[in-house]
Parts: C-alpha cells; sequence; structure tokens
C-alpha cells in the first residue's frame, strides 16, 4: 500500500506469483480440472485461490460469488459438506452445504487442509472430481449436476509433522498438483511490504531473516516462519514495536520453548536488526 | 571476559541458519599458539574464553566463519565464467585429475603456495567482513568493537623486512586500518595495495575478485626482499582514500620479477592471525598429501621447538618450498594434534566413509537402518543390520512364577492404576444406540425423520469409548554382556544379575498388562557391530501370551554390546504397523549405548557424543512417527549422557538395580497416561526411591 507499483485493482487480493503457478491453474481451470494445492503453512496457498478466483470471476463477469472456503477439521461430516435438513415450524427445509451451493452456482469450491477431514467425508468428492462432475445428495435421494463453471481446489501441508493422516491414494489420484514453497526473498520482501505496509529495507530484512530461519527446518530443529508470520512481524513494526521485539514475539517465540533454539534464533535476529 | 560456556548448542544453530550447514563447535583453551586450531569443514575450534569489549563476540566468530561458507569461498572455481578481466586472462586451467579442491590448486600455481595463502585469507577476510557487516546490520556494532580490538593488539610493524612489513598492512587493512606508518621506498606498494583491495568491499565483490586481487597482490609482496629493511623515512599512507587509478597500468605478471635473496626461505611470511577469524587450516588447503601446500602448512602450523637448532629447520623450510620432504625422517615435526582422522580434507565433507558400505537386507528376519552421524551432519544410509532372532527357549516358565511370587504385592496396585487411568486413545463414537450424552446432529435428523414420517433411528447419542487395545507397546531389553553382573546380595538371597532384574521386571508388568489388555511386544537387543544388531524376539506386539513366550524370556542371555539407535528405529518401525492410537516404547538398560564401531572412526574420546546423538535422533524420529519412547537405566551416570539424548520427562534413572520392577511398572503407568510431562508428574524421578544400605547417607539425609 505504500507502494503504487504494487497496488492491485480494487478489491483483488494481492498475490505475486512465483513461478507459473497463474498460468497452471488457468490451463487447469481452463479444463476444469480438480486441483491439489501442496505447500508448506503459510506460504499462500489460500491467498493464491482467493487470487486466482477473483480473476476468474472478473473474465466471467458473473454475479455469483467466486469463491466458497471450507476449512477442514476431524469431525467434519458429509452433511456438513453436502447440506442438511433442519427444523422448521411446520415441517422440515433441506439446507444446502457450501459444497452443494458452490456445485449449484458454478463457484470455485477450496477445501483448506483437506486430510485434515476424515477420510470417509473426502469421499464425497469422488464423483465430482472426475469425468461425471456429480454430487450425489443422499438425503435427497437426487444427483446434482455441477455447474459448468464449478471447480474444486483442495490444499494439502505435507510436511506436517504431528499428523499421521495422509491423502487416500484415491483421493490423491484425482487431482493436478501445484506445489508451493516459501517464496525467494526478493518476491517475499514484496509480499511483506505490501501486506504489513512496513518500509521497503524492513521488509527486505525481515525475508533475509526468514530465509535464514528455514534453513534450521531442514534439521527439523524448528519449524520456518511462513510468510504470514513475517507479515505479522512486519505488522508490529509499522505500529512502532522495534524490529527485534517485533520477532521476537512473532518469530522467535514461535519456534518452540527450547531455550538453545530460542537462543540461536534471537541471536539471528539481533545480528540482523539492530534495534 | 565472555566465555563459550553453555552457547556450545545455540552457536551451531546461529551458524547454520546462517550459511545452511552443520558445525560443531569445540572450545580450546591451550592459547600458545594460535595457527594450532584451524577449522575444519564440520568443526569450529573457538577459545573457551575471550577477553572482549563485545559480549557477542562468539556470534562475530561464528558469522565470520558462516560468511566463508555463505559467500563461497571454499567453491573456487577456476573453469567458471569469471567477471574478472584480469584473472580470466591468468587462470590456470584446473586439473580435473586431482583431487585438490580449486582453490588449493589455486595456491599452487601461485611461486610461493604459503605467500599466496597468507594473501588470499587476507583479502578474503576483508570480503567476507564487509560481507557480514553489509547483511547482518545488527551486529554490526559488536562486529566493529572485534575489528578494534584487533587492529589495536596488532604487531608492531616498525623493524620487520619489506615483504612481511606489507603483508602485515595488508592484515591491517583487512581489520579496517585508516592509516598505516611505512618506510618511504614501501609507500607507493602499500598505496596500490589499499587500491586493489578497496572493490572486495562491495557487495559485487567474488570469491574471484579476491582471486584477482591475490594474484595482483601476491606480484606485489613477492618483488620485495623478506630480509633487511625498508629505506626511506617513515610516511603516514591513507588507507581509505584510494587512487584506483593506480591500477591501470599493472604489468603484473606472474613472480616476474620475484625476489629471492639469499636466506629469504627462512624468514617465511608469517603474519599473525586475526583471533575472531578462522585460521588457515584444511579448509583452506584440503587434503591431497601430495600437494605442496599441506606440507608447508603443517611446517608453517608446527611452532618451531626451541632448541632444535636452526639449520634443520632452515633444511626443512627450504625442503618444503622445494617440493622435498622426508616423511620418515623423525626430526620432522609432528602435525598439530587437529584436525581429526575425519574432517580434513577439502571443504565436501560428503565422501570420507565412501571406503565403507552399505548393508543389504539378505534374508528374512534382516532390516537396515540409517545411522546418524552427527560430526558429518547426516545419516549414513544403509548402515546397521538388524536381525530378528528368537530366543534358544530357556527351562521353562519358572521365571515367570517366582517373579510373580516375589512382586505379588505389586500386582493388584498396578493393575488398578493401570485400568484408572483413561490411556489417550479415546475415541468418541457418534450415532451409538446408546452413551454418556446426545449426538445433536442425529438428534435433529430423528426429529426430521419424524416430520417427515420415516422411521427416526435410535442412535442418537455419543459414547466415549475406550478401546481394549489402544495401547501398545514394545520393550526393549539391554542384553549386553555388562547385563551379566551380579548383585549385591543379602544373606539368603541367590545372587541376581541385572539381567534377571530386567526379566523380572517385564515378567511383572506382562501380567498386568494381560489383565487391562494393553498390546505389547517384548524384545531383547545386543550385537557386535554395525552389520550385526541381533534384535531377540520374546513376543510379537500382536502375539498372544504363551507358554513359548515364557520359555523364550527365560532363554535370554548376555551377549556383547549396546548399539540403541537401530534397536528405536527397529521397534519404531514395528510399532508403526500397529493400529493402536498410543504406542509406546520403553528401553531398559544397564548403560550407556556402546558399540565396536559406534563412533570409533572419530576416535576414542568421541564415541559417547557419537552414540548419544545417534541414539537421541532414533529417540526423535520415533516421536516423529508418533511411538513415544521412554528410557529406564540402572546405569548411576545415565543422568550425564539421557539428559542429552532426550529431555527429562522421557527417562528415569534407578539407583538400585533391585527397584527396577516397581519403577518399570511406574513409568509405564506414567508413559501410558499420555505425554512425557505426564510422566514426569505421576512418577517421581530417581530421588524419590532410594534403598537404604546401598547408598547410606544420601538416603539417611532424605526422608523415606
Amino acid at each position: 500500500m505504500t507502494e503504487p507499483a504494487l497496488a492491485s485493482e480494487a478489491g483483488a487480493p494481492f498475490y505475486l506469483p512465483t513461478g507459473d503457478e497463474v498460468e497452471l491453474f488457468r490451463a487447469a481451470y481452463a479444463g476444469r480440472l480438480p486441483m491439489l494445492l501442496k505447500g508448506p503453512t503459510g506460504c499462500g496457498k489460500t491467498r493464491f485461490v482467493e487470487y486466482m478466483a477473483w480473476e476468474v470471476a472478473k473474465e466471467a463477469a458473473a454475479s455469483r460469488p467466486p469463491l466458497v472456503t471450507i476449512t477442514c477439521h476431524d469431525d467434519l461430516t458429509s452433511a456438513d459438506l453436502v447440506g442438511r435438513h433442519l427444523l422448521s415450524a411446520d415441517g422440515t427445509t433441506w439446507s444446502d452445504g457450501p459444497l452443494t451451493t458452490a456445485v449449484r452456482q458454478g463457484s470455485i469450491c477450496y477445501l483448506d487442509e483437506v486430510v485434515e477431514a476424515r477420510k470417509d467425508t473426502t469421499v464425497v468428492l469422488h464423483a465430482l472430481t472426475d469425468h461425471r462432475r456429480i454430487l450425489p445428495i443422499e438425503r435427497l435421494g437426487t444427483t446434482l449436476a455441477a455447474h459448468p463453471d464449478f471447480l474444486l481446489v483442495v490444499s494439502y501441508n505435507p510436511g506436517y509433522q504431528a499428523s499421521t493422516k495422509d491423502l487416500k491414494p484415491s483421493t490423491r489420484q484425482r487431482f493436478v498438483a501445484i506445489e508451493f514453497g516459501y517464496p525467494p526473498p526478493e518476491a517475499e520482501a514484496r509480499i511483506i511490504a505490501h501486506e504489513s505496509g512496513v518500509r521497503v529495507d524492513v521488509a527486505e530484512s525481515l525475508a533475509y531473516l526468514g530465509s535464514r530461519l528455514r534453513r534450521l527446518d531442514e534439521i527439523d530443529v524448528v519449524e520456518g516462519p511462513s510468510t504470514r508470520l513475517l507479515v505479522y512481524a512486519g505488522e508490529l513494526v509499522r505500529q512502532g514495536v522495534s524490529p527485534r521485539r517485533a520477532c521476537d514475539v512473532a518469530l522467535v517465540q514461535a519456534t518452540g520453548d527450547d531455550e538453545d533454539v530460542q537462543a540461536a534464533v534471537r541471536g539471528v535476529v539481533e545480528a540482523v536488526f539492530d534495534s | 571476559m565472555t566465555g563459550l560456556r553453555g552457547l556450545e548448542r545455540s552457536l551451531p544453530l546461529f551458524y547454520r541458519a546462517i550459511c545452511g550447514r552443520g558445525c560443531v563447535v569445540v572450545p580450546y583453551d591451550d592459547d600458545a599458539h594460535d595457527r594450532q586450531h584451524p577449522d575444519t569443514a564440520t568443526t569450529v575450534r573457538l577459545p573457551s574464553r575471550v577477553d572482549s569489549p563485545t559480549d557477542r563476540w562468539y556470534q562475530v566468530a561464528m558469522a565470520h566463519r558462516a560468511m566463508h561458507t555463505e559467500l563461497g569461498t571454499f567453491a573456487l572455481r577456476l573453469d567458471g565464467e569469471l567477471p574478472e578481466p584480469f584473472f580470466r586472462r591468468l587462470r590456470p586451467l584446473p586439473d580435473d585429475g586431482s583431487q585438490a579442491s580449486h582453490l588449493e590448486q589455486f595456491f599452487g600455481h601461485l611461486s610461493r603456495p604459503a605467500l599466496a595463502l597468507e594473501v588470499f585469507v587476507a583479502l578474503e577476510d576483508l570480503r567476507v567482513d564487509a560481507a557480514a557487516r553489509r547483511l547482518l546490520p545488527g551486529l554490526r556494532a559488536a562486529y566493529d568493537a572485534a575489528r578494534a580490538q584487533a587492529l589495536a593488539t596488532r604487531p608492531e610493524l616498525a623493524g620487520r623486512p619489506p615483504r612481511s612489513g606489507v603483508g602485515e598492512v595488508l592484515v591491517r587493512i583487512s581489520l579496517g586500518a585508516e592509516a598505516v606508518t611505512v618506510a618511504g621506498s614501501l609507500v607507493p606498494v602499500v598505496a596500490r595495495l589499499a587500491a586493489l583491495a578497496a572493490p572486495l568491499g562491495t557487495p559485487e565483490a567474488t570469491v574471484e575478485s579476491t582471486a584477482e586481487a591475490t594474484v595482483r597482490a601476491f606480484g606485489l609482496l613477492a618483488r620485495l626482499p623478506n630480509v633487511g629493511e625498508a629505506e626511506g623515512p617513515a610516511r603516514e599512507v591513507d588507507l581509505v582514500a584510494v587512487d584506483s587509478g593506480l591500477l591501470e597500468h599493472e604489468d603484473d605478471r606472474l613472480g616476474s620479477t620475484e625476489v629471492r635473496l639469499e636466506g629469504d626461505e627462512l624468514f617465511d611470511v608469517r603474519l599473525a592471525p586475526v583471533r575472531y577469524r578462522d585460521t588457515p587450516g584444511p579448509r583452506y588447503l584440503g587434503q591431497s598429501a601430495s600437494g605442496m601446500p599441506m606440507r608447508e602448512a603443517i611446517l608453517r602450523l608446527t611452532p618451531a621447538e626451541p632448541g632444535s637448532g636452526g639449520e634443520a629447520i632452515q633444511q626443512q623450510a627450504q625442503d618444503a618450498e622445494s617440493g622435498h620432504v622426508d616423511v620418515s625422517d623423525p626430526s620432522r615435526p609432528a602435525p598439530p594434534p587437529e584436525p581429526l582422522p575425519h574432517d580434513h580434507g577439502p571443504d565436501l565433507g560428503s565422501h570420507h566413509h565412501a571406503a565403507q558400505g552399505v548393508l543389504h537386507a539378505q534374508h528374512r528376519g534382516e532390516f537396515v537402518y540409517p545411522e546418524w552421524d552427527h560430526r558429518a551432519d547426516r545419516y549414513l544410509s544403509h548402515w546397521c543390520l538388524v536381525r530378528e532372532q528368537h530366543p534358544r527357549p530357556g527351562r521353562g516358565d519358572r521365571l515367570h512364577r517366582e517373579t510373580l511370587t516375589r512382586y505379588r504385592h505389586l500386582l493388584p496396585l498396578l493393575t488398578a492404576q493401570l485400568e484408572r487411568v483413561a490411556p489417550a486413545g479415546v475415541r468418541r463414537l457418534r450415532r451409538m444406540p446408546y452413551g454418556d450424552d446426545l449426538d445433536f446432529d442425529a438428534c435433529l435428523e430423528a426429529m426430521v425423520d419424524l416430520r417427515t414420517g420415516a422411521a427416526p433411528s435410535e442412535a442418537v447419542h455419543a459414547a466415549s469409548v475406550r478401546d481394549r487395545r489402544d495401547v501398545a507397546v514394545a520393550f526393549a531389553l539391554d542384553l549386553s554382556s555388562s547385563t551379566a553382573e551380579r548383585l549385591p546380595v543379602a544373606a539368603g538371597e541367590p545372587a541376581r544379575r541385572i539381567l534377571d532384574l530386567e526379566l523380572e521386571a517385564v515378567s511383572l508388568l506382562m501380567e498386568a498388562l494381560e489383565r487391562v489388555g494393553d498390546a505389547y511386544g517384548i524384545y531383547g537387543f545386543s550385537g557386535t557391530g554395525r552389520e550385526d544388531v541381533r534384535v531377540q524376539v520374546v513376543k510379537e506386539i500382536d502375539e498372544a501370551r504363551g507358554i513359548r513366550v515364557l520359555h523364550r524370556l527365560d532363554g535370554l542371555k548376555p551377549h556383547h554390546t549396546t548399539r540403541m539407535g537401530p534397536v528405536v528405529r527397529h521397534l519404531t518401525h514395528r510399532l508403526k504397523q500397529h493400529e493402536a492410537p498410543t504406542k509406546l516404547l520403553v528401553v531398559l538398560s544397564d548403560g550407556r549405548p556402546f558399540d565396536l564401531d559406534y563412533g570409533q572412526q572419530y576416535g576414542e574420546d568421541r564415541v559417547l557424543d557419537y552414540a548419544v546423538a545417534d541414539t537421541a535422533r532414533s529417540l526423535d524420529e520415533a516421536r516423529a512417527d508418533g511411538v513415544n519412547p521412554y528410557l529406564l537405566t540402572v546405569d548411576p551416570a545415565g543422568d550425564d549422557y539421557l539428559r542429552r539424548m532426550c529431555g527429562t520427562d522421557w527417562y528415569r534413572v534407578i539407583d538400585d538395580a533391585r527397584d527396577l520392577p516397581a519403577a518399570l511398572a511406574r513409568l509405564y503407568v506414567a508413559a501410558r497416561a499420555g505425554s512425557g510431562r505426564a510422566a514426569a508428574t505421576a512418577a517421581p524421578g530417581r530421588s524419590s526411591r532410594r534403598t537404604p544400605g546401598r547408598s547410606g547417607a544420601a538416603a539417611a539425609a532424605r526422608p523415606a
């Protein structure tokens, strides 16, 4: 927001492509191929989908909401996705779930962290992700054919340690996968500057710091900081917090409670920022 | 004074963050000769204490070293696309058949490799310092303080021969000296030196720029005599306002006008090292024994024996200079105690194990696992062969029956504890016909069904169910030969071995586990080297406890060594195949991990570190795979290494081996209750129970 060059069209989510993901998405969207976005947490997967949904909707000039996002968790049932009957004063009414809504109106449906959902839940996606493009709604006894513009996008964080969950091969085989990583430092600096509104030199230092700390990730000492955390640190700096203190609360504390690791991370922070 | 103590773990992480590579910090106290402590590819040597104006001195020292790696000091290529015009023209072709790195080859191509090395190191340090101060602004103040201190403590210039005097000026330039006073005849040389060093401080400078500057500076220095004193009245030269025009008509040609005077060789240029920087060592010179630089380095790195006779040294120096060193000559100075066998060599770090092969599983019941080499900071793949065997059945189930008789009093309490503690894997089931709560979704659907006229389901409850088999545990019993040790006995008791107590401990627990229904496996481990790690299967996790299991338990025999890493990896692998949500691995041992080839390649004094690091790594892997590993040891010294191996929540040390059965039961109850933190509170540590009589005074001082 400080740099006019980065200002996007009104309402468009800010996204800075770091590879060919925009072209790939467009190509996949043209063929309505279901997509799987793989990558570490906070690297921009969700933002990317928001951006692409906005772009696609702009071109289609349709009035429908461009994107339906569902955050998955292990209590998510297929009724939560497809819909359920609700009680009303004089009987019952059927209420579409978010997936059904997206299928009807032709939005992009984005299932965030799809592995978190139970495996029997994700099975309802199967008929939507092959040539049939249909959604069977068991409770209504009907089958809904997907709107021609409907597209299913799921995200997945393969490095998620605590989870022994993985995608079922029969689910995985239905998606084209785009891999995401953290952006290179120059791009990340621009993202931080744009998102947090912090000065460019601070953003550059934050991006440099982030790329250093991610090296500790390689030996599983700490989870490297995500772009999102770096943006948070930038936000704090913009609000007047000193960079060292901002990094302390946003980055150092996020690395866990091991004192030596914290000391090392703080050492790197204090080497990069002088106040 | 600033000390290294307490920083040994965080400094390597700091280093890794900056340059992306691992290292081990090795402190030294002996400061007699700075050059005795060069870094290697995997080791950073730092003084254990420094008298420094900044408390961040150690970070400065680490940042300098890390930047060497980050900025490619050791990755000089003679055949790359070079931006430097001069060096591009002059550079020799790389000899790809040679084992020497291009950096080492580069020194070899200059007529005095030792001098070339000094010049290169000073110029490269200048480039590295400039980059470190630019890239790490937060460290700049500390960096400048360390540099100022180093500059203030440089040796005197006066009285030095011209060549080493100018060399000293070069080091001062690299430390940011603003001016220097030299004899009049040296003024033009020093001005040129300052001019050619200046571009190395810019962000564009690469290691090739340093190589280019080295060739030029070497030309300047080699032309100066290394004996006598420079002439002319002393004058001050400004090192900051340099005239880059001085370099324009340079006609440097390698060694064209080199001066060699009588006695020159006796006084090689040896520049006093800068304390916070690494001293030139194997990272620069590599291992290739045939190359002259290494030999010369050995000579240079070794302080002359006082009174060993100037002639001999002179001869050696001349020999070194001309490339002849008689390696069998007993008077030849011994190389310094460091570097270690593993880590000299070019800065590659990846080939030193090439000679030893990988292992393959050939038969059923054989498994191959990697090993973590913390010195090299990498896994050795296919390193350990684990062989599963069934122990030869023993005398019968007498052991088990005797154990039950002896510990009968513990059993009811143990079973009750296990039954009371709900294991972590409670499942919440929805849409159950009965349960302790209503399932709201199901109720709603039932209501909807009622109104729409369909028959509603009765399954509208939510229930918490504890599966009988939601815990799977593997017990690993140390069968190393030391478990045959007999314990001191009270009068009238039969002599018992540590192994007997281990067997009693699992025998007792086995009975409790059968009653509460946890799935458990019992394994013994021993070995005679990495290709022979034996896991004795007493009971597989899903195997029913029959009479054969009891016979096998009785048949376990002590046998050689304790290589813990592969055993942890193997049992983790076994547990992973089990569907129970809570998986535990309990290791009973009587001493530190040790095997015949478990770190010995790095010297006997590194064995413990190596074994501890590998075991710690395997425990981390287990946790990452969802297996919670706990260690129980009867080794009184266990605290020392177990603390490094895993957090204090994950192990217990027992003072008296006779406590083992009760301690194992306590540990298991706590471990099963869930996390390691729960283990800490539920099973108080070693101080909780001491048997009087064995550690008399300590026990008496403590309330029972």
